[in-house]
């Protein structure tokens, strides 16, 4: 009896933190009229759906489709150049590969808004800033790249070192066992950063807003900062647009919970 | 296939895991290479297969030079301690990935799985993933895995160390047997003495880097090179104690006051410190002639075959072990005697057995 | 293993010669090095650590030559800038926002951690008990870690809208303050909005953190207590706090670390706004580059936060080279 209870406040104080979610959707779905209203409605009265209005009138098929790129990009690249040093890290031991992890370590800590000034200064020397889009990335993927490898590597230490022993001996030179054996025996710690790295870099704001100019290449979250100007107050739109756009994060961030919740844990512990 | 390694060396750093290695395993034998954790048993073992890079010497099989060679081009099979059976493949997968990874076509390598399932009695569980496998049908598939590819050696890495007891027994004859049956070269790597004095043809002691001696099992029981082999071969362990040679050179003193006096098999300078050793078997019960000495019963173990007799002899402690019952008090003195063929003497510095060069008469019976 | 002469032995296994894989005598090249030996480790790690140090290191070098040149609208796309000596530290320490931005940072830093540590460890003692659905709802709190910052600073803003926000009408209900805050434009507010905007984006990494931390744990060290008398609250003091010790500290300098990389709900919310009453120094020193191009001063507010940054993540990577938690 007792462990139902505490299900049910369990289930109260959840509610209570994910509150700002159901605002967001509750006011998306009301009309001006009734966003203005004080006190507030808790639930909406007239439900009101106005996703194309804003979806469109808003330029977010470019937005997102920016950001998209944005995101496949730097998941690509992250995963191009981090799961093989997230191997490395996870197998070797010594003074250097201490020294390296602190590196890493370092670069995953610094924020960006502090290092987008060298970064735009540097790629407007190198013509970069002519391809913004591919700039972000970049970036981003310097970024994301730190927390990538933490992640993977903590799975990779967690492969036994005596099945790629056995490969090798089986027949695989050891570029082989990595691919053939490593790499998809840690496949659940690499989809779970994967993952993350997209999430993050879809919703990446600093760099986009510093680097890019041409609206038309601009991301979502930018598209949404200037719908989010200083005296607005079309919060139905606003709330719209947001909806939109965190719903698919908040979908795959449902399907893979589990994952994320068991990947992180090893990555941060270990 | 013989495998020959000529002054093997293996560097960590500045940690000397191996320091020239020399030795030489004909075709067909199974040699077992024990000792102490640490000793650079496995180290050895994974320097042949190719795991660890050889730091100076050369490695050879069957003739060839492999001394750089990676692993794949060594044509070993290997049995890990942890059977390293890949997670995310059935049996069958898992035993033919070798041969998968030769480019054999699908049939031959059915085939050979199931001739190799066949003999290790594993047709029923080749569809199974290892997670559904117990320990001893893991341990088997490890096994299958290695035969399957028909290798020129075979290389053992602890792999009953993770078996129950009784299981363990009963897969040092299996193993033994397969050996035979396949003709196979074998290297064995185990902490447990009795493993290698039961299956192997020629036992490899191993300590620090080094080998410390080398032969064929009884041989190293009857004539230990040296205090270290003396101690590590045979249980329980020989009882070594430190004794003088008396003023006669014909007999040795065990120090401690008033020490008994142990008849030598040989003649040695008077007051040479040396080490005395008996193996707790060879002590007996005894009233009449030869050597003796007197102890007293400290404590008694019996394990209704074997009783342990734990003896104070001069101060010092000892071990005997008789096959039959005895009916003694703690404290009742003793009287032990044993054959001066039997005693072991080592230089107190060296730990160099002193009698090794002796030919020991044949003893027949001894196990 | 060889089969001739040998064939007639009983229960002999029959199989096949294989092709000698050794035949051809091969020695490692540099090819054969990255395919086989330490060649490939350099490789592999290489990808990843040159890229670093070209997109991640060389800014933070560049940064601080650039806090020591001149570089405005007119050099900024020059190579070569004329130096300045530490002019531009005396000149961005001396404005007067500068003391206002660094108090609000340490505010912000400060409040932020705290209440994250204190509320993500309620919420993970809360959790930890037996009872169904626990797992899951600590895994949704995650959703919230999930979201763009720029979006959750959008919702927050909303919430906390002057005139028609829910909070100063939940605030009004519950007569915890029947007037209404105007939590954005207000000077006396405005840092304490994102505060608690970041407050909540924060409580889901600390409450997995510590979720984990109480989880390791040993049961029995529990019971052993509860047979030596100790009451709930003992055994939180005595056996809670000192096994989580290492894991609280690893927790703070993270979240110190995160707090101070928080940009997009000062964005989303205030702007820094209104007149820097909410202002900190990594959104300060971004204004300073993009919005009034005083690049050199960005560059200088980004040595000294990121010389902090490093100093915090330094304790704890130290912190956590001996205790295995983190």
């Amino acid at each position: 009896m007792k462990r139902y209870l505490l299900t049910a406040i369990g289930i109260g104080i959840t509610g209570a933190y994910l509150f700002p979610l159901y605002w967001m959707y509750a006011t998306a779905l009301k009309d001006d009229a009734e966003i203005v209203q004080y006190p507030p409605t808790l639930v909406p009265q007239r439900p009101f759906w106005n996703v194309g209005e804003v979806f469109f009138g808003r330029h977010m098929p470019s937005y997102l489709w920016n950001s998209l790129v944005v995101a496949v990009g730097v998941t690509a690249l992250v995963i191009v150049l981090g799961t093989g040093c997230a191997y490395v890290l996870g197998r070797a031991r010594g003074r250097w590969v201490d020294a390296l992890l602190f590196f890493v370590l370092m670069m995953q800590v610094l924020p960006s808004s502090l290092v987008v000034t060298p970064l735009f200064v540097g790629f407007n020397l190198a013509g970069l800033l002519g391809t913004p889009r591919l700039a972000v990335i970049l970036a981003q993927t310097a970024k994301a790249l730190p927390f990538y490898v933490v992640i993977c590597r903590a799975s990779f230490a967690g492969v036994p070192r005596d099945l790629e022993e056995a490969a090798l001996v089986d027949g695989h030179s050891r570029l082989a066992a990595f691919f053939h054996i490593a790499v998809p025996l840690a496949r659940n710690g690499i989809l779970v950063a994967a993952v993350l790295v997209f999430l993050q870099s879809f919703g990446e704001y600093v760099f986009a807003r510093s680097m890019i100019s041409d609206d038309g290449l601009q991301t979502a979250t930018v598209g949404l900062s200037a719908f989010l100007g200083p005296n607005t107050s079309d919060w139905h739109g606003i709330m719209t647009y947001s909806a939109i756009y965190v719903t698919p994060i908040l979908i795959i961030f449902v399907l893979l919970q589990r994952r994320i919740v068991a990947g992180l844990t090893a990555g941060a512990i270990k | 296939m013989q495998i020959t390694l000529d002054g093997l060396q293996k560097h960590y750093g500045t940690y000397h895991a191996l320091k020239s290695i020399d030795l030489a395993v004909p075709a067909g034998q199974f040699v077992a290479l024990v000792g102490p954790s640490g000793c650079g048993k496995s180290t050895l073992l994974r320097t042949i297969a190719g795991l660890e890079a050889i730091s100076a010497g050369t490695l050879r099989i069957a003739g060839e030079d492999v001394t750089r060679r990676p692993p794949r081009q060594r044509d070993v099979a290997m049995v890990f301690q942890s059977y390293a059976l890949y997670p995310h493949m059935t049996v069958a997968e898992n035993m033919g990935y070798a041969l998968k990874l030769r480019r054999l076509n699908r049939t031959d390598i059915a085939r050979r799985t199931q001739v190799a399932a066949a003999t290790l009695g594993l047709e029923a569980l080749l569809g199974r993933y290892p997670r559904e496998l117990s320990g001893g049908q893991r341990q088997r598939v490890a096994m299958g895995r290695a035969i399957v590819r028909d290798p020129k050696v075979f290389l053992f890495d602890e792999p009953l160390s993770n078996l129950d007891a009784a299981l363990r027994v009963h897969m040092r004859g299996e193993l033994r047997d397969l050996h035979d049956r396949l003709a196979a070269t074998s290297v064995y790597v185990t902490h447990d003495q009795i493993e290698a004095m039961t299956m192997a043809d020629h036992v490899v002691v191993m300590r620090a880097g080094r080998i410390e001696q080398q032969g064929r099992p009884l041989d190293l029981y009857d004539r230990p090179a040296s205090r270290f082999v003396a101690g590590f071969i045979g249980s329980p362990a020989m009882n070594i104690l430190p004794g003088t040679v008396d003023p006669s050179g014909r007999a040795a003193r065990l120090d401690g006051a008033e020490g008994p006096l142990l008849s030598l098999p040989m003649l040695l300078e008077p007051g040479r410190p040396v080490l005395l050793g008996l193996r707790p078997e060879h002590l007996r019960l005894s009233q009449e002639g030869g050597a003796r000495f007197d102890g007293v019963v400290d404590h008694i173990e019996s394990t209704g075959s074997t009783t342990f007799v734990k003896l104070k002899v001069a101060s010092q402690a000892m071990v005997m072990t008789l096959a039959r019952r005895l009916d003694v008090t703690l404290g009742d003195p003793m009287q032990i005697g044993f054959d001066p063929a039997d005693l072991h003497i080592f230089d107190r510095e060296s730990e160099a057995s002193l009698v090794t060069q002796r030919d020991a008469p044949p003893r027949a019976g001894r196990a | 293993m060889k089969i001739s002469g040998q064939t007639s032995r009983p229960g002999r296994i029959a199989v096949s010669a294989l092709p000698d894989p050794t035949a051809s005598t091969m020695r490692l090249s540099v090819f054969d090095t990255f395919r086989d030996g330490r060649g490939l480790d350099a490789l592999l790690v290489l990808l990843t650590l040159v890229y670093l140090i070209v997109f991640g290191l060389a800014p933070i070098l560049y940064t601080v030559l650039m806090s020591l040149q001149q570089v405005d609208m007119f050099t900024l796309g020059d190579f070569s800038r004329p130096f300045v000596g530490f002019a531009n530290y005396v000149d961005v320490l001396t404005r007067p926002e500068a003391g206002m931005v660094a108090r609000h940072t340490l505010v912000f830093v400060a409040l932020s951690v705290a209440c994250q540590l204190v509320l993500g460890f309620a919420l993970a003692l809360f959790f930890q008990q037996d009872f169904p659905g626990a797992g899951i709802m600590r895994g949704l709190f995650l959703a919230a870690w999930i979201m763009p910052g720029l979006v959750v600073g959008g919702i927050w803003r909303w919430m906390l809208a002057g005139d028609n926000g829910v909070v100063n009408s939940l605030l009004a209900v519950t007569h915890l303050h029947p007037t209404k805050i105007f939590w954005m434009s207000d000077p006396a507010t405005s840092l304490y909005a994102v505060t608690i905007a970041n407050i909540w984006l924060g409580i889901p990494f600390n409450m997995l953190l510590l979720s984990v931390g109480l989880a390791a744990i040993p049961k029995d060290l529990y019971e052993a207590a509860q047979l030596d008398g100790a009451g709930p609250v003992e055994r939180f003091r005595s056996i809670t706090l000192p096994m989580m010790r290492a894991t609280l500290g690893a927790l703070v300098s993270l979240s110190v670390i995160f707090t101070l990389q928080q940009f997009d709900l000062f964005a989303g919310m205030t702007q820094g706004g209104p007149s820097n009453s909410s202002n900190v120094a990594q959104f300060w020193s971004w204004q300073l580059s993009f919005q009034t191009y005083d690049i050199a001063g960005g560059s200088t507010i980004a040595v000294l936060m990121i010389a902090v940054v490093i100093g915090v993540a330094t304790l704890y990577v130290r912190s956590t080279r001996h205790e295995q938690i983190g």
